[in-house]
């Protein structure tokens, strides 16, 4: 038992525990509109695009959070830029830009050496977070959550029917850029936790989960935000005992909580959908028999 | 609310469209609408049906011309929920988690609060709405696990809970079977009594003359508007699709020269239009079954 609290008795552990469930509750409640939207790609494209924001941010001493907030809606508004005045399709604006910045940060991150470490910037360094840092990660979290519960049911109809959203009057640009913004912040709030490469799976796997779980949003919302805050609190927890990467730990204990849903959601599931084909079938061949009972058995089967 | 309840007229006058590749979808399209009608709109695939129910919308910008709506700009006209909108099926996400309920409340979100919190009326109202489409008892379901003709009737209801006055549907009739097109027309000749706009554009020529008081006909621009039994003529309608309408002209006379027992079917793969020599047109019997 003793054995099992020592991850307690650590500042630094307790501090981490308790950020990633926050920081994982939030992603997944982003999870929900970006799984429906369908921006998983942009979700991935955002949290590369950051990284030359934070290095630039370090150079020149400001808040790391402002500068990769920063460089993350240039990269958005780069990519729809390029999407609106070109042919080229959105997935390939989308992989060029955030290739590019993503290399960017990379590059002035090993050429003008500071205080910063590529690998926490690309896996995450929750362990040594600075305080200053957790308090920027509170201040994004709240007001991405305050937004969210403020305004689920617009966002919830932009995502679903913009055209609607448009025609009651809801600016509808607004809600786009109030959605992206939401995404870059939470974005940046989650690199420390497990890192630019991992955050993607952070903002789209318990949405993911959830959809195959439920047909109601609202219900959606609730499970993906619980699987994230307890997917993230026992991940950064295992990771003490295996020593291992917070943000691999949160990860893969996410993608297993997907795998079997996949395989065993009551309706969605894999298993439920074969089940529901053959029962089907059988239903089918039965009324067939019962309305041609001449037809011998082989015939029908 | 008294306002809602006016009567609103819906006038374009010389709106040109063009998207930002150069493409001019709409040039100088003009027509104007009375509260209390069933307008069809009638065209070809991109001929600007779509570009002009946009620029309705308020989704597009004519570079000329304009949009009014009781004499109002469009933007006004949204924020008093004067104008609904019934999409197109292409155009929903079906596996979209909402219910039934959930999208005729959002026909109300105009009405509500910051929070998007239903009150009992806006609640009473989206009540009444499914009840008037008849789709009551599927409240509950996820909007995937109907048919294609409880579909449309779910965003209609959400049309009626928003209490526009102007409802534009787009392409109502593709995949609703006959019995649900009968229920989605009798509905709209009902809300037509009240006074309501109603511009329907639609592939479906056979049930235009059957319930559309006003029709018009656009290829790039408005080629003919106004009152179906003097505007949906055969002309007209050769003008607008030229060769992309399907043109059979059936004899099965015994009497040769005499062109009594001649019918003219024009067709746009879907609905037939049947003309009689004598210019009465028809409504074809059947849907699908009827394409030539």
């Amino acid at each position: 038992m003793d054995y099992l609290l020592t991850p307690f008795h650590y500042d630094y552990m307790v501090k981490a525990i308790l950020v990633s469930g926050l920081i994982g509750g939030v992603c997944a409640c982003l999870s929900c509109f970006v799984t429906l939207k369908g921006w998983s790609l942009m979700g991935d494209a955002l949290s590369h695009a950051i990284v030359p924001g934070v290095s630039i941010a370090y150079l020149v001493g400001l808040p790391f959070a402002l500068g990769a907030f920063v460089s993350g809606i240039v990269a958005a508004v780069c990519m729809g830029f390029i999407k609106s005045r070109t042919r080229i399709r959105e997935d390939a604006v989308i992989g060029i830009v955030f290739t590019t910045f993503f290399a960017a940060g990379v590059l002035m991150i090993s050429v003008f050496p500071s205080n910063i470490n590529l690998k926490s910037i690309v896996f995450g360094n929750i362990l040594g977070i600075a305080d200053a840092d957790i308090v920027q990660m509170v201040v994004i979290s709240t007001v991405t959550l305050l937004v969210v519960c403020l305004k689920w049911k617009d966002l919830l109809l932009h995502s679903f029917d913009p055209n609607q959203a448009r025609a009651i009057g809801l600016n509808v640009g607004v809600l786009q850029v109030t959605l992206l913004t939401l995404l870059a912040a939470t974005s940046v709030a989650a690199l420390q936790a497990v890192g630019a490469c991992l955050v993607v799976a952070m903002l789209v796997t318990p949405g993911a989960t959830a959809y195959l779980l439920t047909d109601r949003f609202s219900k959606m919302m609730f499970i993906a935000t619980g699987m994230g805050v307890g997917t993230s609190v026992v991940g950064a927890y295992a990771s003490y005992f295996l020593n291992g990467s917070t943000g691999g730990c949160i990860v893969v204990l996410q993608t297993s909580i997907f795998l079997l849903t996949l395989l065993l959601a009551p309706r969605h599931g894999l298993i439920a959908s074969r089940l529901a084909a053959r029962a089907s079938v059988a239903r089918f061949r039965q009324r067939a028999a019962s309305r041609h009972p001449a037809i011998p058995e082989a015939v029908r089967s | 609310m008294t306002e809602s309840h006016s009567q609103i007229d819906l006038t374009v006058s010389d709106v040109t469209v063009a998207y930002s590749n150069g493409h001019v979808a709409l040039h100088d399209a003009s027509f104007s609408l009375k509260p209390g009608t069933i307008c069809a709109l009638v065209g070809i695939n991109g001929s600007g049906k779509s570009t002009l129910f946009k620029a309705i919308m308020g989704f597009v910008r004519p570079v000329r011309g304009s949009v009014r709506i009781a004499g109002q700009p469009v933007k006004t006209a949204h924020k008093k929920n004067w104008v609904a909108y019934v999409p197109q099926s292409e155009d929903v996400d079906w596996s979209f988690p909402v219910s039934v309920w959930d999208v005729v409340l959002m026909g109300r979100y105009g009405y509500m609060n910051f929070l998007r919190m239903p009150s009992a009326h806006d609640k009473q109202r989206a009540t009444e709405s499914l009840e008037r489409v008849k789709m009551s008892e599927f409240k509950d379901r996820q909007i995937g696990e109907l048919s294609g003709g409880q579909k449309k009737r779910v965003f209609l209801a959400r049309a009626l809970a928003q209490e526009g006055r102007i409802i534009l549907l787009d392409e109502p009739f593709t995949g609703v079977d006959v019995k649900t097109e009968g229920t989605i027309i009798e509905l709209l000749r009902e809300l037509r009594d009240d006074g309501h706009i109603i511009l329907v554009s639609t592939h479906n020529l056979g049930t235009v003359p059957e319930f559309c008081d006003q029709v018009v006909i656009i290829n790039q621009t408005v080629l003919a508007w106004g009152a179906t039994e003097t505007t949906f003529t055969e002309e007209n309608l050769s003008l607008a699709f030229g060769g992309a309408l399907r043109h059979l002209r059936l004899d099965h006379t015994d009497v040769p020269g005499s062109n009594r027992n001649e019918i003219l079917v024009l067709t746009d793969d879907e609905g037939a239009l049947v003309v009689r020599p004598n210019g009465s047109k028809q409504a074809p019997v059947g849907k699908s079954s009827e394409k030539l």
